[in-house]
């Protein structure tokens, strides 16, 4: 839809400008108000139905289950699974694909429910995670093998929810997530789908922020700040080379490092107090206020990167990290005047002398860049 | 690399065909489990009697659920693994813990068996106090009742000592059989 209302600006520009004939405008609405629009409406109610179509049958299963043998109740979940997956190979042929993933999305979500009730049959306690990660294997399989975004969509979805969901009952790192997720990512790689390249680099980032508490002596947040700075260093310093080998993901690269380098930096400095010596102990104060300076320094440079490569996403960030950064310093410090003071002067300093580095880096790219505003 | 890619129909089947053998492979293994497994009795701690069949499923107490830290012999298990506790049958009949391993253990006595564990939160630390305890999961801590029979075995149960028929396979993995209620055997799971 807002791409409908951005077209539709474009468009009076670019006939006022002489650009864009009567004619030819009038054929690009027709085009675009044509069957394209309602048929991925439909299918987006497909998706909708698929979701909702398979908490029916969970509760359906779970509603009526006494009446039935162990054998009926297996049967009817097996048949329901064959026949979601039956009514894709039926559509997909049909030039449905919507639909046919829609069906797929409800055969997954009736796989799922077959593992919990089965597990309940047979009074199966084990360890739940597992058979969120069965569940997700599942999923991951068809989206391999029948090509499906919507089942990869689904997967990646379960595979962070298992990781979630493993890591609060065991509170450790949980390295095996990594496994399942490059697989995930890989075949994200492989259908050429970028939204779900997207959904895979949020679900390694929601696995990499916590990590810091998991591992060495439970707080180790400079790990997580490296690991994301060398992401951030492969999607910048490495960026061409990796847009040669995999396509156009550079940008995006140094983005999600750079989410993961904020996230871990503010929880070192902010959330978890043991992190560093606290405020009130003898040099407290002052390595919070290196921190910071470090903080806000990677920041400016981020933005000055994110500016010379035309990087919104990045710029997003690295600002709301910079707001972020200087509110809850501004909080964090606030009764001890004389520091606070003392902070900002500096902070001042250095942000004038980095915006000055900045203005000059964005001047000499700005030829390079051909004029993009 | 091009890798062979079936048509989507044949893709399709292969997904269904893989999803069900999931969903079979579970129902098999329990199968084969409940019908060979060797059987022991243990009692239920009452958690709260008057309860115990009301809910869709209740949540079963045992004694050998608790584990003196002061059993473990070998490696100390680690987090949230698997640990293994052997359980040997005292005179009366009871079966109490005697050994916590990280590994199976070789060889069990002849009133011993092993059992497959994890711990509920995580396997206590090193530095935790010897005489403490770890608690215990053997994988048979739900039991999911029918409507029909909830009625009948709370009105069995009270005041009736209750006790779970297990059967444990070869690798330590145990499945719930039955109820006893006053030592006799009120319901069994069937099979299928």
């Amino acid at each position: 839809m807002l791409y409908r209302l951005r077209l539709e600006r474009d468009l009076k520009r670019w006939q006022e400008k002489g650009l864009l004939s009567e004619a030819t405008a009038a054929a690009i609405r027709a085009e675009l108000a044509g069957a394209h629009w309602s048929i991925s409406a439909a299918g987006a109610f497909a998706i909708l139905g698929a979701i909702l179509f398979g908490f029916a049958v969970m509760s359906f299963v779970a509603a009526n289950w006494d009446g039935m043998s162990k054998l009926l109740r297996l049967l009817l979940l097996v048949g329901a699974m064959w026949a979601c997956y039956g009514a894709a190979a039926y559509l997909l042929p049909r030039n449905l694909g919507r639909f046919a993933h829609a069906a797929i999305l409800g055969g997954i979500a009736v796989y799922g429910a077959s593992i919990m009730l089965v597990a309940q049959m047979y009074h199966m306690e084990g360890s739940p995670p597992d058979a969120v990660l069965l569940w997700a294997l599942g999923g991951l399989a068809a989206a391999y093998l029948v090509r499906s975004e919507a089942a990869l969509g689904a997967s990646i979805v379960l595979i962070t929810t298992w990781s979630l969901y493993e890591r609060m009952l065991s509170e450790t790192a949980h390295w095996s997530f990594l496994a399942v997720w490059a697989l995930a990512a890989a075949c994200a790689y492989l259908l050429r789908w970028r939204p779900g390249l997207h959904l895979a680099a949020v679900s390694l980032v929601i696995w990499l922020v916590p990590l810091g508490a998991l591992i060495l002596d439970n707080h180790a947040h400079w790990v997580v700040a490296m690991i994301g700075l060398a992401i951030a260093a492969a999607g910048s310093l490495g960026g061409r080379e990796l847009d040669q080998r995999l396509g156009p993901v550079s940008s995006a690269v140094f983005a999600y490092g750079l989410a993961v380098t904020v996230a871990a930096l503010f929880t070192l400095q902010f959330i978890d107090e043991r992190a560093i010596p606290s405020l009130r102990a003898p040099n407290g104060i002052a390595v919070l206020l290196l921190l910071a300076v470090l903080t806000l320094g990677l920041l400016l440079a981020a933005m000055a990167w994110g500016i010379h490569t035309d990087n919104s996403g990045a710029m997003w960030i690295a600002y709301a990290g910079f707001a972020a950064e200087i509110f809850t310093l501004y909080v964090k410090t606030f009764g001890t005047l004389l520091n606070t003071s003392l902070f900002f002067l500096v902070a001042a300093i250095i942000v004038s002398g980095l915006a000055w580095l900045a203005l000059r880096l964005h001047r000499r790219a700005q030829p390079a860049v051909g004029g993009v505003t | 690399m091009r890798l062979p890619r079936p048509g989507p129909a044949l893709a399709l089947a292969i997904v269904a065909g893989l999803q069900t053998a999931v969903l079979l492979y579970m129902v098999i293994d329990r199968s084969v489990l409940l019908k060979t497994g060797r059987e022991i009795v243990l009692p239920v701690r009452p958690v709260d009697p008057r309860d115990l069949f009301r809910g869709q499923y209740v949540r079963l107490g045992f004694d050998v659920a608790s584990v003196p830290l002061k059993l473990v012999e070998g490696p100390r298990p680690t987090g949230n693994k698997p640990f293994y506790v052997t359980i040997e049958q005292q005179e009366g009949g009871d079966w109490t813990p005697v050994r916590i391993t990280a590994a199976p253990p070789g060889e069990a006595g002849p009133k011993q068996i092993v059992l497959k564990a994890r711990p509920y939160y995580r396997f206590p630390p090193a530095t935790a106090s010897p005489n403490g305890m770890v608690q215990a999961r053997y994988g048979i801590e739900s039991y999911f009742v029918t409507e029909g029979e909830g009625p009948r075995l709370e009105a069995l149960a009270r005041d009736k000592k209750v006790a779970v028929l297990v059967a444990v396979d070869g690798r330590g993995n145990a499945a719930l059989k039955g109820i006893l209620i006053d030592g006799k055997l009120q319901y069994t799971e069937p099979l299928l």
